[in-house]
């Protein structure tokens, strides 16, 4: 088999990884959000649930995450609810929704309070203190931590084969077990150009907002 | 009448009561210096001023209007509190600047946010901002800054962020401008710099409460002296009084220190 047709092969089964990335962020980023504010919160009540769920979450596996999602509901209830994607869509983004918050959390908390009290004393509202001078400084600090989170998920969404996605490993796992070793190590190249380019990527962004301190 | 009337002021932390019976007021024009040693509440009296903290009792008057009053809720919501806030100003003693923004986006920052509240805001939209940019680089020229407007707070030296501070603290035009120990953070040789501009302040009759360390720049800069210790005030009168010639014991004891140092 040719070289060309295999790399077509594998370009299209890495593009479920992106799909998996794509959505993790979409979805993981606000949501890490709201677990942040959750586990900050007065109430503690909250913020003693949401850590207990943050704990476990980032406590076991995603590969064992990924199973549950896609076979607990049905071990359950009887019948199918999610299709494999959409399940794995789903653990993925509450992982890592949880590695957000706490990135958020240590970004928000680090702010030193006096900014808000400037801000407090000039007659600002609360979600103008947040939106005008606290978030552009918590982007700021949370970068590098995030980039290194979103590194590690390209990586991860490989582990999407565990329920039989058929991500690049497992389509290159396909060609092994005809025989054919070296589109497995193959795959290494797709993941090092997309890790790569969020690397520049992440790297500009840091750039662009080294201009404070 | 008095710009600020503050009567029977206290504050609790958990068991410990760091403000006890504060009474004191202040005229138009005037500047009262408060010393006392660290602990004495001198600090946590500015912050109630402010409304950064919430008094557990006594009342604070404005121009003869209540604007606090610890017995009656209806002087404390959170609503109304953003509004009171603006009849001061307070400059912090780490400065506190907002590091993204140029001096001169910090010192217009607020008044822009403040400006949209008003009606005819969105009709007049360029006039105003016109306006405040105006009177921020005013206020930026008359702390010496005509040349770093467009620096960002970390390509500045220290003293002159806190000139920086001070003139975002003025464009909003307080009643009263309150600081917090305004030299404390800074290198003995920048000190100088920013006790000018205070005493430029002062010269020009601004309403002010500087809680300060420096004995030296509380007799030169001061209309009153107000010495605090333990969460009660002293003694005060006119700076040479409780400076030169203290009657109490107390007060004495801590100018003794000062001048041993």
């Amino acid at each position: 088999m040719s070289f060309s047709i295999i790399t077509s092969r594998l370009l299209e089964s890495f593009a479920i990884n992106g799909e998996i990335f794509l959505v993790t962020l979409a979805l993981g980023l606000p949501l890490g959000l709201v677990i942040a504010f959750g586990s900050m919160s007065s109430f503690k009540p909250l913020s003693w649930l949401t850590k207990t769920f943050v704990w476990i979450i980032r406590g076991t596996p995603l590969m064992l995450q990924v199973i549950i999602v896609f076979y607990g509901p049905g071990l359950i209830w009887g019948g199918e609810f999610m299709g494999r994607i959409e399940a794995t869509m789903a653990a993925f983004a509450v992982n890592y929704a949880c590695y957000f918050s706490e990135i958020y959390r240590g970004g928000i908390e680090g702010i030193a309070t006096g900014q808000g009290e400037a801000g407090q004393v000039l007659g600002m509202t609360k979600s103008q203190i947040f939106f005008k001078v606290t978030l552009l400084q918590v982007i700021k600090r949370i970068v590098p931590p995030m980039g290194n989170e979103i590194i590690t998920l390209v990586k991860d969404t490989s582990l999407a084969r565990v329920i039989a996605n058929k991500e690049i490993i497992m389509m290159a796992q396909e060609y092994t077990s005809k025989g054919l070793i070296w589109p497995l190590f193959y795959t290494a190249v797709f993941f090092l150009v997309a890790s790569g380019v969020l690397t520049l990527l992440l790297g500009w962004l840091e750039k662009k907002l080294s201009y404070f301190k | 009448m008095s710009v600020l009337e503050v009567k029977n002021l206290q504050k609790s932390f958990d068991e410990l009561e760091v403000l006890k019976d504060i009474d004191f007021s202040l005229e138009k024009g005037e500047t009262v210096a408060i010393i006392g040693s660290s602990g004495s509440g001198k600090t946590t009296l500015l912050r109630c001023i402010n409304f950064l903290e919430r008094p557990n009792g006594g009342q604070m008057l404005v121009n003869g209007n209540v604007i606090f009053d610890a017995a009656d809720p209806s002087t404390q919501k959170e609503s109304e509190i953003r509004k009171k806030r603006l009849h001061f100003g307070l400059v912090f003693q780490s400065f506190n600047l907002f590091p993204q923004y140029t001096a001169l986006q910090n010192v217009k920052l607020a008044s822009e946010l403040l400006v949209r509240e008003q009606k005819d805001y969105k009709k007049n939209k360029k006039a105003i901002l016109a306006e405040i940019d105006r009177q921020a680089r005013e206020n930026l020229t008359q702390m010496g800054l005509a040349d770093k407007m467009d620096y960002y707070p970390h390509q500045l030296s220290g003293g002159q962020q806190q000139r920086v501070a001070i003139a975002r603290a003025l464009a909003l035009s307080p009643d009263v401008l309150c600081f917090d120990e305004p030299t404390s953070a800074l290198d003995p040789e920048l000190t100088g710099e920013v006790l000018k501009v205070i005493k430029g302040l002062a010269d020009k009759r601004t309403t002010m409460i500087i809680v300060t360390h420096e004995m030296a720049f509380a007799r030169a800069v001061a209309d009153r002296v107000i010495f605090m210790d333990g969460g009660v005030i002293v003694e005060q009168g006119a700076p040479e009084d409780v400076l030169g010639n203290p009657r109490e014991e107390r007060t004495k004891q801590f100018l003794a220190r000062y001048s041993e140092e």
